[in-house]
């Protein structure tokens, strides 16, 4: 869940910040578009020539023949067959998230940031070296619930043989050595340090530890000064040993391979992991204490976390409370919260929600980041907009629009290579059937206003939120009024 | 994902190499020009039924003018606020429903607009373009609450951001002759006093068909986006456009200096050298030396700087080089690295490796081992380039906006291999050099004992 890679690349967000500024600014995050209510009168006489001719359809999409298996070891495979570029890609994911650190905060993300330090007969330099002269992109990252290696690679054998060797070694065989250790653990440390000038990070931190307590989703996945320190590399090759089986692996694949080349890959890799089985699920989180904590922090902003524990990924109810959330604060412009707080106030630059459906319950969170002296008031307004929405529920024509936009939006989960094997390992990763995209499509589709509501009032509540703020204290200022022009609904889109 | 072709600033895509080489069929790509001087390109992705549509303009941060800055940035966001076709907000709503993703940027070169969505929906996209291109509103009453907005954005992105605002400043200190110097989303105080009557000014300055340029990839034939591109942005008048000056630098400023305390616990460096472009340099060999420069020293966990710096002498937590080859004007060659301070380096200690790499560069050519490994990763990164319909169309959008042609990309992999190693050593002697030089130590905030 979270979005921290490797030490090195997190690291790297030094320079990050520096290309980013250099890049030009983006006009908001996921996707752009203004919900202004403040339509001028005189507008839209004229209707869209191009909209009147949309015949209504929902559009096709790819379809994509995914293919399964399971390994001699017990591995998971999924497959998709795409020939149109000469590569492939390679994902394997493993139960090996922060979840399964026990007592020791920060192991799986360690373990996992040195699987490309060693090898037998290889440094870290070797492998970079290996990798790179091939062409090939080996990636890795630990998260809450997951770690997850990977490799991009032309398809040519000349190329493909020895990239695959390699990663095999490195991601069933690594050698963990002390020197490596010893560089990456200073890298974290510095990484803690960097973080500390980081208000939206400390808030988020502050906000696992109090919806999840003493659960394994309570700490970072990078761990702590304390924790890391004390790792040992024991601890690395027995968390290996124990999570990267080929009994916890759930390996993708999608390029410019035939069945029995997958299948070779998938038999090499799997043989290359340690045996053993899959480890347990990690146990459901019991319910927070309500309330707000507030950080204490000298920026100009205030980070504002609205949240509460939401639902695992086989709930029932995923179809729903997505469509939902989409309505309330997921995605882009539009949003009764981006309407209401950006749009109608200009109060902040952007403001989103989401649920984020895990192995155990993920949580549901509200965020945004507003000038310090108005995040009373623009908390409060959030809250409201929570509230109202869940005792009203969404109009016929907000959930009309949304299934219009899922629908519309379809084609684009499955247009290229990366996006359809991120696919697979989620798929594969929270064991969901093979017509799973089309389900969730077919299952949204078919959603009533009532059905939205009642399931977004069964697991949210107003008065149960918990929230953390992160900034300076400072006097309050009462908010800007809204703008007051009267709302105006956009040109019909063809029903379909 | 990989490091390796972003820091070698290898604006890579879909390259038309022979079929020896990708073993693949190249994607047939389009060229043409509207009456009214739209430049329109289109490149034939038939994988999945999506197309994107970008619109790049000519206009960016480095037009602007001291009191001024921010203009180009605030402008694209009133782009959202309503067009004769559409009220404030409206076409976001619309392409929402479509299912359609849409973005907008602005950097110092251009500012750039952009749909993906469903091939059946590519008309709604350039209706609503060519409507906002020909007749923008921009409503007061809807400026000043987005300008409040741009604020939070800079509070966000900047002014909360230590990194990003010794970015800012440094920036500012590196080029002291060109437009550059001017950060994209605007000083605070140009924010506190930007008028919608300075917008208009703008858009009607350099909003026009005649300077903006039409990006389709997907799956589409060039006839259809042809006519739909006629139909839609046919009728928008050419206006006459301003004459832009190329942003040129002085060649060897002197060295400079700037010392800024942030609020952060690690001190940090910026190393940065006033160099050509691509664009202003006499000799494209050069630009492309400079690229491979780069390349060799970040392109990857190979690399010179975390092979040397990051693991081997442990100087740093982090490093990375960058160079834009691909701007309209003058650009910068960047290092930046952050001493570790777990082992206690210095400052001077890390700004002293930094150098020694330099130095090496100088004097001794690069090994052919060490160049056959960033011509691999150059040659995947064409294929691995072409997974994305959007970084394809926005490799076309940006050669073109900053005045060099697309068919660059043609050309990628024979451009660097004309390279030789006495190139690089010739490059790295004539560019690394103090009197091209801006340093930035950016530093804690200091305690004061009272």
């Amino acid at each position: 869940m979270s979005e921290r890679k490797g030490p090195r690349y997190a690291l790297l967000g030094l320079s990050a910040a520096v290309l980013v500024g250099a890049l030009g600014y983006f006009f908001a995050n996921p996707d752009q578009s203004v919900a202004s209510q403040a339509l001028d009168k005189a507008k839209t006489e004229q209707k869209l020539q191009s909209l009147a001719e949309l015949d209504g359809k929902a559009p096709s999409h790819r379809a994509l023949n995914v293919q399964t298996w399971k390994t001699a070891e017990g591995s998971k495979v999924l497959f998709v067959e795409a020939r149109e570029l000469p590569m492939f890609d390679l994902r394997l994911t493993f139960a090996a998230g922060s979840s399964q650190d026990d007592n020791t905060p920060g192991l799986a993300l360690l373990t996992n940031a040195m699987l490309n330090e060693g090898v037998a007969g290889k440094d870290v330099g070797a492998i970079a070296q290996g990798f790179e002269g091939l062409g090939a992109d080996f990636g890795n990252g630990a998260y809450r619930d997951m770690a997850v290696a990977s490799l991009r690679s032309l398809s040519d054998v000349d190329k493909r043989t020895p990239a695959l060797n390699l990663f095999a070694e490195v991601v069933g065989k690594p050698t963990f050595p002390a020197d490596s250790l010893a560089r990456i653990k200073n890298q974290l440390l510095a990484s803690f340090e960097f973080q500390k000038q980081n208000p939206g990070k400390l808030a988020s931190d502050e906000l696992f530890k109090r919806l999840y307590g003493d659960h394994p989703y309570a700490h970072a996945s990078d761990g702590n000064a304390q924790s890391i320190t004390s790792i040992t590399i024991d601890q690395l090759k027995a968390f290996h040993n124990k999570a990267y089986t080929a009994g916890n692996a759930v390996i993708a694949i999608v390029g410019d391979l035939s069945r029995a080349e997958a299948e070779a890959i998938a038999a090499q890799v799997s043989a290359a992991l340690p045996k053993g089985p899959s480890v347990a699920k990690t146990v459901q989180p019991s319910e927070p204490k309500p309330g707000a904590t507030h950080i204490e922090f000298p920026s100009k902003q205030t980070h504002l976390l609205v949240s509460q524990l939401g639902i695992d990924r086989d709930d029932p109810d995923y179809a729903a409370l997505a469509l939902g959330n989409s309505i309330l604060g997921g995605g882009g412009f539009g949003t009764r919260l981006m309407t209401e707080v950006r749009e109608k106030r200009g109060l902040t630059y952007g403001v989103y929600s989401g649920f984020s459906p895990m192995q155990a319950r993920g949580p549901f969170m509200i965020n945004l980041q507003t000038r310090a002296e108005l995040s009373e008031g623009t908390l409060k307004l959030v809250q409201d907009i929570l509230a109202d929405y869940l005792k009203n529920g969404p109009t016929q024509k907000e959930l009309d629009d949304a299934k219009r936009e899922l629908a519309g939006s379809f084609p684009l989960s499955t247009a290229s290579n990366s996006a359809i094997v991120g696919q697979l390992g989620a798929m594969g990763f929270y064991d969901l059937p093979l017509d799973y995209l089309e389900t969730f499509m077919q299952k949204s589709q078919d959603l009533t206003t009532d059905q939205v509501k009642a399931a977004m009032n069964k697991h949210l509540s107003a008065d149960k939120m918990v929230v953390v703020t992160a900034g300076p204290t400072v006097p309050q200022k009462p908010l800007p009024p809204p703008t007051d022009k009267p709302s105006e609904q956009p040109l019909g889109v063809p029903e379909h | 994902m990989n490091l390796a072709r972003r820091a070698a600033g290898l604006l890579l895509s879909t390259v038309l190499l022979p079929l020896s080489a990708l073993a693949a069929e190249p994607q047939p790509t389009h060229e043409f020009r509207l009456d009214n001087g739209l430049k329109v390109i289109v490149r034939e992705d038939h994988r999945a039924p999506v197309v994107v549509s970008q619109v790049w303009y000519k206009v960016g941060s480095s037009y602007e003018t001291p009191g001024k800055t921010g203009l180009s940035h605030a402008l694209e966001h009133m782009m959202f606020k309503g067009s004769n076709k559409v009220g404030p907000g409206e076409a976001s709503l619309i392409l929402r429903d479509l299912g359609a993703q849409e973005n907008a940027f602005t950097s110092d070169d251009y500012t750039a607009y952009y749909q993906v969505l469903a091939r059946d929906r590519l008309g709604v996209a350039f209706e609503l373009e060519a409507d906002r291109m020909a007749s923008l509103r921009l409503p007061p009453e809807e400026f000043k609450r987005e300008i409040e907005v741009i604020k939070e954005e800079r509070r966000l992105r900047t002014d909360d951001q230590p990194m990003s605002k010794a970015y800012e400043l440094f920036s500012a200190m590196a080029f002291p002759s060109s437009g550059y110097h001017t950060p994209t989303i605007g000083w605070m105080v140009d924010l506190e006093r930007m008028s919608v009557g300075e917008l208009r000014a703008w858009y009607e300055e350099w909003y026009a068909p005649n300077n903006a340029t039409l990006v389709v990839v997907g799956d589409v034939t060039p006839d259809e986006v042809k006519a739909l591109a006629q139909r839609y942005f046919g009728p928008v008048p050419k206006r006459e456009i301003p004459v832009a000056k190329i942003p040129l630098e002085l060649p060897t400023p002197g060295e400079r200096l700037l010392k800024i305390h942030v609020q952060t616990q690690l001190p940090s460096l910026m190393l940065g050298f006033n160099v050509p472009s691509i664009a202003t340099a006499k000799d494209p060999i050069t630009a492309n030396a400079l690229r491979l420069i780069s390349a060799l020293l970040d392109g990857g966990y190979s690399a010179r700087m975390p092979t040397q710096l990051e693991r081997g002498e442990e100087l740093v937590s982090g490093a990375s080089s960058s160079y834009n080859a691909f701007t309209r004007g003058d650009s910068l060659f960047m290092l930046s690295a952050m001493p570790n301070s777990q082992k206690k380096v210095t400052m001077a200690q890390a700004e002293a490796g930094l150098w020694r790499l330099l130095d090496d560069l100088k004097k001794t050519p690069p090994t052919t081992e060490e160049l056959e490994r960033v011509r691999a990763q150059v040659i995947a990164g064409l294929v691995y380039e072409r997974d994305s319909i959007t970084s394809q169309a926005t490799s076309i959008g940006q050669l073109e906006t900053v005045g060099l042609s697309w068919k660059l990309m043609d050309s990628e992999l024979a451009d660097l291999q004309k390279v030789t190693p006495a190139d690089i050593q010739q490059a790295a002697r004539t560019y690394f050099t103090r009197e091209r030089l801006s340093v930035a130590h950016v530093l804690p905030e200091e305690k004061t004992h009272e």
